[in-house]
């Protein structure tokens, strides 16, 4: 069987994403008997893209010119592109002030120096190329990226769950933060995959997995405004890490 | 009179027996406050009054994610073969007795499911009593059940009367002999609950609801989250996955609990849905659980325990539609 060639890469992100691999510490030595790495900035010395790659994975948002020139190159060279992480699938952490004006907000933080700073809006791949696969998750599971590595192999992709995160919730028997503790929690809106691991220590759901398929919007956030939240708060929670909910959305 | 009544001061002695035979599971507190059935060290760990669980039992015999077969290249396709606990499961209310006696139906058929039948043998039931709440519309719907055990316990003043429904049963009622005295209480007054018998009636006359509008009602509602689903003790739709491991050459096959109001329950292969929209998947509910499929076609298998109607987010209820124009069924 001939090696897939990968190739791992960060655009406007933490890097989070792309350690989620590095931390793999069990399985990597086996990662690297079964693919050829070919472009990895963080993981390898070398540093040049020469292609053909099967498949590139991507973290963060597309925020910069640099970051336009990484993913089109990427796309270029490779069979599939995976969207790596919330950042390169849903805009992530980096979008959540998307509405703002993007000058206003560079010179907050960099002072005069953002005058000559070449960036626009943090926008997720799919605004930029052809997208062909996707592993959610700030940062990723490890065990969706082992699952997909093994598929690979295999020539195939795998199927995610395309349910919220209240099921896994609700299969570990946590206490309903929502509903017994009345707090801001997001489980019912968000793609399932973390085994509910912050309810699971009594802390809501953040969102940071992204939208699930077909998320009832409307109704969480009338749930929530009975609960007595204001819209400025949720609206707030939920822009965390996906600025472009439709919040009317039932279906 | 039977010597059938076991004190409240000899239920500690009784557990201790119960352990001794196996891994004792009953209705316990989790640290963070969720009944559930549980590992039980002590008997006065056990919640008897407790009203319902969160999940019910059926979490013993169908896992809420598990693998059901593996390859590998050196051993071939492996049924799982790991030791099945002796398990007994203590203080169940009729209801959730219920519940496992229609998975049985499902699951130890015409062709038995070979994980489930293990597990099954492996189980010991130790029926309880209860009282219902808001919640709750058993009735008769899962009164008749209570036989569904191995040894039933009814709470009576001061303690409980034991009876054993199977040979196992009736062995544990020998051993816990000497705690025994003459009971003398009076038989249980029988309980009748109109929704109950509102809810047998519909089913009998094969009713679809189908003009209700509170379909579109429940649809612009639901979050999906699938508590309903996860906390009925009699659903048991479930997905398949199947994973390959890195070595390139084996695999596992899961099996992982479905709920028919998520997206996917529907979608067959080149994404296709049986069910595309929210309404459709309502009515699907609606008519396994009421009306039943294939070879459980006629039978009812909600139980009345009133698990989905105290766990959703939206209070979404499907009885409301047994209700609607019969003010005199509550429940």
């Amino acid at each position: 069987m001939k090696k897939p060639t990968i190739a791992i890469a960060g655009l406007t992100a933490c890097s989070g994403c792309q350690l989620t691999l590095l931390n793999c510490e069990d399985e990597l030595s086996e990662i690297t008997q079964r693919f050829l790495v070919d472009y990895f900035p963080l993981g390898l010395t070398e540093r040049c893209m020469t292609g053909p790659i099967d498949v590139a994975f991507v973290e963060g948002a597309v925020s910069t010119p640099d970051d336009l020139e990484t993913v089109l190159k990427l796309r270029s060279y490779s069979r599939l592109l995976v969207a790596f992480g919330t950042c390169a699938l849903w805009g992530g952490v980096a979008a959540m002030k998307n509405h703002e004006a993007r000058r206003e907000l560079a010179a907050t933080v960099y002072g005069a120096a953002a005058d000559g700073m070449k960036t626009f809006n943090p926008q997720p791949l799919h605004r930029f190329v052809k997208v062909d696969f996707a592993i959610t998750g700030c940062p990723p599971e490890k065990g969706e990226l082992l699952v997909t590595l093994a598929a690979l192999l295999r020539g195939t992709l795998p199927e995610f769950p395309s349910y919220p995160v209240c099921a896994q919730c609700r299969g570990r028997e946590n206490l309903c933060l929502l509903i017994e503790r009345g707090e801001l929690c997001l489980g019912p809106l968000i793609q399932a995959g973390c085994h509910a691991r912050c309810p699971a220590v009594g802390i809501v759901c953040e969102g940071c997995r992204g939208p699930v398929a077909e998320a009832n919007v409307a109704a969480e956030v009338r749930l929530l405004l009975d609960k007595g939240f204001s819209r400025e708060e949720i609206v707030s929670r939920m822009q965390r890490f996906y600025p472009e909910w439709d919040y009317d959305q039932r279906d | 009179m039977a010597r059938n009544f076991l004190g409240h001061e000899s239920l500690a002695p009784f557990v201790e027996i119960l352990a001794g035979r196996g891994e004792l599971h009953g209705p316990v507190l989790t640290d963070d406050g969720v009944m559930t059935f549980g590992p039980v060290r002590a008997a006065a760990e056990l919640q008897l009054g407790y009203r319902r669980t969160l999940i019910p039992p059926k979490k013993f015999l169908l896992h809420p994610c598990e693998p059901i077969l593996t390859y590998a290249p050196d051993t071939g396709y492996r049924l799982p073969d790991s030791p099945v606990p002796e398990i007994i499961l203590f203080g169940l209310h009729p209801c959730d007795l219920q519940g496992i006696a229609y998975l049985d139906r499902v699951f130890l058929g015409d062709i038995p499911d070979p994980l489930y039948r293990a597990r099954r043998s492996a189980l010991t039931l130790v029926g309880l009593s209860c009282e219902p709440d808001e919640f709750c519309f058993c009735g008769d719907l899962a009164e008749g059940e209570s036989s569904a055990c191995d040894l039933f316990m009814r709470q009576v003043a001061g303690g409980f009367e034991l009876e054993g429904m199977t040979p196992q049963g009736t062995a544990l009622l020998e051993m816990v002999a000497p705690y025994l005295t003459e009971g003398d209480s009076p038989p249980p007054p029988s309980r009748t609950c109109a929704l109950a018998d509102t809810i047998r009636q519909a089913a009998a006359r094969g009713e679809r609801f189908g003009e209700s509008p509170l379909w579109g009602e429940f649809a612009g509602r639901c979050l999906s989250c699938g508590a309903c689903s996860l906390c009925c003790p009699t659903c048991y739709c479930f997905d398949i996955r199947e994973n390959g491991s890195l070595d390139g050459e084996s695999a596992t096959r899961l099996r992982e609990w479905d709920n028919c109001l998520f997206r996917a329950h529907g979608e067959v292969a080149g994404g296709g849905n049986f069910r595309k929209s929210r309404v459709e998947r309502f009515h699907y509910r609606y008519q396994h659980k009421y009306l039943g499929f294939g070879p459980t076609r006629g039978v009812v298998s909600c139980v009345g325990c009133g698990r989905c109607r105290e766990v959703c987010p939206v209070g979404i209820d499907l009885l409301e539609l047994f209700k609607e124009g019969d003010d005199d069924a509550q429940p």
